[in-house]
């Protein structure tokens, strides 16, 4: 927890220095362009026990409610979904071997054959069924909503065949079997273990490479290999997965430095990401990533509830600079919520529409236009950040220098770290907050997975931004990818022109391995894909 | 005696319940609440959460609530955790075991250091004296966490001699595991006591007795054992107690750097949760310690002193 407040401070300092100077909208040369991967390099052999750190110690193993890094981390090598999203973020048949859409509201599943889950028994429809039911019951709290709004029923329809009935058609229900949301427990496990399903003492029954071996509440987690399982391709290379809990990033680093620990996932880069990049015993890959760093809008009213004055700040800011001092030049600047990443179908088109976007770059004189236009306000903005969090600090240091340059009264309001979850499912925890800073990911590479949240109503559309209500219906519903993509370029580009969430910068994964280990997936699609299965030894 | 046992016993039920009940009023006033971690970020509708808040009864009235919590505690059942949906007991064992090792494994180090250096300064005037004084300022004067940061990059990161986190496993993996973690929560408290000890030895050695025993003849070995320790250790023992009461709650920092998952470390994340029954059970668990502690100094009490017994 030590915090890196001076030479920050010193920087925003000459920060604020050069800003003063408008006539040079450019302040430092742009980040490098990074060499963000998808996979690597390919283990010789298995390992007996592989120990693996996780950023915090996961809440349950509950699928439903399986929402966030360590849960999903944990849980991806043990549980599979009907589809599988691959590392290099393409969507194919995983426990389902083909998805048929014979009508606009309808899906079919036909269930792979001679799969078996850890205790022998075979994969069936009944238990694909019971798994997806669990998501319509809302005394259970499923977590993955959003996927599920649309959908009516869940039936085995056939030994080997399930059918998903929708209230209306739905892009991206087929597309969200290949995350956690299409997780697969047996039934009979399910009716067995009730509410302690996932907890450490009862753990999952899954098809997955790893088996749940057992779980020692504040201690560890042991995944041990699945000798039958279905993919050869994907058979565990190593014998056991030991998954820590170490919270605290120093002394993560420390034991991945010490070698106690073989490797982490960082979602953002922990303070000593130098250290480990300069590490002798390990090496650190950045891979591809549908994660961003953004401000969040959540005013309803004041000078923020003004989409010039969001622009203004957002054309002031200097993306290159929190790259470089927040992220340690790992994460580029963006113009848009969703970047290449995310364009799994009609790239073409998507490319075209990024490229018309207001550029990354800061323009300070027409940002003072702007704020001018919008009555030069003079009320303070309040920030919401992360307490004990040096990114959101130093962003936060970043914004309000800006913001000075700018002649905008901007105020940085520290939440706790265990509260601050409470500003996206509170509104009473949001009062007098008009943005706050978040890293976000869609689950799909599909940017209307993202703008999806633009929903009116919707529980994380802040600031109730209603301008592309109608458009994301339309484009929800839209079956040919061409029509979508059309449709999902003209949401975005109204979302981006009105500053609705600030994009900030895309956030590669940071894996750090040690040189005893290789063959984790570097990529995002790590959450939802069995990315221990190649670890094993140089 | 018995009634002596007796009474504290049903003091220690009294505390439990006040105690029990101001934490769940305190915990209840604070606005915030736990749906973030019932439901995520993320998803949400207003029937789901409804559903959830009337599962949970998080709408319920305060004392029913209250009510409810605490005829479930007294047939033994303290609930389950809101946010990891087990068993407090469960979610408690594993990491009780952990805190009463690193306290127990302190406790030790503070008596020993503790005492000798102040048995030693205070029966040796002059440079060892001196030292002895320096080391304890020293050592007052650091914060704990930074003791801890120092003796990971010094013993673990650079000399490789001690694991860099976690509590280990079988009685000489869990020693070995925590032996950096009780010298970081230990020093501090030794240097304390040594610095009592220090004192409360200097005041029984300029004592009247200690001269007649002195003027007597007998020998200077048995003065200072029958005279000036036995008399000295009754404050000793007083801070000692208070100082072990008081680690609990210092294990927390020391937990977090080390990567222990304790008692401290939950008891803080269920209360920035408002995970309940976690906390309640925490609570209650650190008040019998706290009060049990204090009964076991006045038993040494009774055991030095006959007089005090009355």
């Amino acid at each position: 927890m030590m915090r890196r407040a001076i030479p920050v401070i010193g920087l925003v300092l000459t920060l604020a220095a050069c800003t003063s100077e408008a006539r040079q909208p450019q302040q430092g040369a742009a980040p490098a362009k990074l060499d963000l991967k998808t996979t690597t390099p390919a283990a010789g052999k298995g390992l007996g026990k592989v120990t693996w750190n996780l950023p915090y110690e996961p809440q349950t193993l509950d699928p439903i409610r399986s929402f966030n890094y360590a849960e999903n981390t944990a849980l991806a090598n043990m549980c599979e979904s009907l589809l599988r999203l691959t590392p290099d973020f393409k969507i194919k048949p995983g426990l389902a071997v083909k998805a048929a859409n014979p009508t606009p509201t309808t899906w079919v599943y036909t269930i792979r054959e001679g799969v078996t889950f850890w205790n022998g028994d075979p994969l069936t429809a009944d238990d694909v069924a019971a798994s997806l039911s669990r998501h319509l019951d809302p005394k259970l709290g499923t977590w993955w909503g959003d996927y599920f709004n649309t959908v009516k029923s869940v039936r085995a329809t056939g030994p080997l065949q399930v059918t998903v009935t929708l209230k209306q058609p739905d892009a991206l229900f087929n597309q969200a079997m290949a995350t956690g949301a299409g997780a697969v427990v047996q039934k009979k496990f399910l009716d067995k273990a009730g509410k302690s399903l996932g907890s450490p003492s009862r753990g999952v029954m899954c098809t997955g490479p790893f088996t749940f071996q057992d779980w020692k509440s504040g201690d560890s987690m042991t995944l041990t290999r699945n000798d039958h399982y279905w993919d050869k391709a994907l058979r565990a290379k190593s014998e056991s997965l030991v998954l820590r809990f170490i919270a605290d990033e120093t002394t993560a680093v420390n034991a991945l430095r010490s070698g106690e620990v073989d490797g982490q996932y960082f979602y953002l880069p922990p303070a000593g990401l130098g250290q480990l990049q300069k590490s002798t015993t390990g090496s650190v890959t950045l891979g591809r990533s549908l994660t961003f760093w953004a401000l969040l809008g959540s005013a309803k009213s004041g000078p923020y509830a003004d989409p010039r004055v969001r622009r203004a700040l957002s054309l002031a800011l200097d993306r290159a600079a929190i790259s470089k001092v927040v992220f340690q030049g790992t994460a580029s600047p963006q113009r848009a919520l969703t970047g290449s990443d995310y364009w799994g179908y009609e790239r073409k088109t998507y490319q075209k529409a990024y490229e018309a976007l207001p550029p990354e770059t800061t323009d300070l004189a027409k940002a003072k236009e702007l704020l001018v236009q919008a009555g030069s306000p003079t009320k303070p903005i309040v920030i919401g950040v992360q307490g004990s969090s040096a990114v959101h600090e130093q962003t936060a240091n970043l914004l309000k220098a800006t913001g000075e340059a700018l002649g905008l009264d901007i105020e940085i309001r520290v939440v706790p770290v265990e509260q601050y979850g409470n500003l996206y499912s509170d509104p009473k925890a949001r009062k007098g907050i008009d943005a706050f800073l978040s890293t976000w990911y869609g689950n799909v590479p599909d940017p209307l997975d993202i703008y999806t949240v633009f929903r009116k109503g919707g529980r994380t559309n802040f600031n109730d931004y209603k301008a592309v209500d109608g458009a994301i219906a339309e484009a929800r519903a839209e079956g040919d990818p061409a029509a979508r993509a059309s449709l999902v370029t003209g949401i975005q580009e109204k979302v981006t022109r009105d500053v609705v969430w600030m994009p900030l910068n895309n956030l590669p994964v940071i894996l750090y391995m040690n040189k005893r280990v290789t063959g984790a997936v570097p990529s995002f699609p790590y959450l939802y894909y069995p990315w221990a299965a190649g670890l094993g030894a140089r | 005696m018995t009634t002596y046992l007796l009474r504290k016993l049903i003091a220690l039920a009294v505390v439990l319940v006040v105690a029990s009940f101001l934490v769940y009023g305190l915990l209840y006033l604070v606005p915030g609440g736990p749906m973030a971690f019932l439901l995520g970020n993320r998803s949400g509708t207003p029937e789901q959460i409804a559903a959830i808040r009337a599962q949970y009864r998080l709408d319920d009235p305060f004392l029913v609530r209250y009510a409810a919590w605490l005829g479930d505690a007294v047939r033994g059942d303290f609930g389950s955790s809101l946010v990891y949906r087990q068993h407090v007991s469960g979610l408690m064992a594993a990491r009780a075991a952990t805190t009463a090792f690193l306290v127990g494994y302190s406790t030790v180090l503070i008596v020993v250091v503790g005492v000798a250096g102040g048995v030693l300064a205070g029966l040796r005037r002059g440079r060892v004296d001196a030292v002895i004084s320096a080391v304890s300022s020293a050592f007052l004067a650091t914060p704990t966490f930074v003791i801890g940061v120092l003796l990971v990059i010094v013993f673990a990161l650079g000399l490789g001699w001690f694991p860099v986190f976690g509590p280990g496993e079988g009685l000489f993996g869990r020693l070995y595991h925590l032996t950096l973690p009780a010298i970081t929560l230990s020093l501090g408290s030794a240097a304390f006591l040594a610095r009592i000890t220090r004192a409360s030895v200097r005041e029984e050695l300029g004592r009247e007795h200690v001269e007649t025993a002195r003027s007597r003849g007998i020998a200077e070995a048995l003065v200072i054992r029958r005279h000036v320790l036995r008399n000295a250790s009754i404050p000793v023992i007083t801070v000692t107690g208070l100082t072990v009461a008081s680690l609990i709650a210092g294990s927390v920092v020391v937990e977090n750097v080390f990567a222990l998952d304790g008692l401290g470390s939950l008891f803080v994340r269920a209360i920035l949760q408002r995970d309940f029954a976690v906390v309640q059970a925490v609570v209650l668990v650190l008040v019998a310690a706290f009060v049990l502690i204090n009964l076991v100094v006045d038993l040494c009490y009774k055991a030095l002193d006959p007089r005090m017994s009355r």
